[in-house]
């Protein structure tokens, strides 16, 4: 838990970016932009993952 | 002071994170600020945890009603996610929907401070001479 989640978001959306660079060059439009569905996904899963365990810490924090 | 490193070095990478991300692929930066956001607010919450124990103490030795101070922190803490959530809404663009948030969060604050008005009133009344 920490600056790794950034450096993970990050990684993905570049490494999406030039997947999708590589596959349009070579002339895979479909799977290109398949590929930046799934990485798109994943960051989605990864943010919403923060989101409800932030929502659950407040419910802790904040219930008594 | 340990912590408050960690936390300008969180935004600090995250700036520059969007900054690097941003031309390649823009919808990948505003994650990114959500995520160093969230990421920052999880630091923080040990510490406010470790605040309202002190406060409870403070309320428990004068006397008051545990019932209004529970109400107290709550409020404070819609007021927080609040405020995280309209930063979000902002980023993205969305600033009316930002406000929109911002209602709500001050009709619920509103709707759980009722029974704290209610006790002042009813204070008040039996202090008036009949």
């Amino acid at each position: 838990m920490g600056v790794e989640v950034i450096i993970k978001i990050a990684a993905i959306g570049l490494l999406t970016a030039i997947i999708g660079q590589i596959l349009k060059q070579t002339g895979r439009e479909e799977i290109s932009t398949i590929a930046s569905l799934a990485g798109l996904i994943l960051v989605i899963i990864m943010v919403l993952n923060l989101i409800g365990e932030l929502f659950a810490t407040f419910n802790n924090l904040f219930k008594f | 002071m340990d912590i408050i490193i960690k936390i300008v070095a969180i935004g600090l990478i995250t700036c520059l994170a969007t900054l690097f991300v941003k031309p390649v692929r823009s919808d990948f930066a505003i994650f990114i600020a959500i995520a160093g956001g969230l990421v920052i607010l999880f630091l923080i919450l040990g510490y406010v945890s470790e605040i309202f124990d002190v406060f409870k103490n403070i309320i428990a030795a004068t006397g008051v009603s545990s019932q209004l101070y529970k109400i107290l922190i709550k409020i404070i803490g819609i007021g927080y996610l609040v405020e995280f959530a309209i930063g979000i809404c902002n980023d993205t663009g969305n600033s009316s929907l930002g406000d929109k948030i911002l209602l709500g969060g001050k009709i619920v604050v509103m709707v759980m401070a009722l029974p704290i008005v209610t006790n002042i009133l009813q204070i008040i009344i039996g202090l008036l001479p009949s």
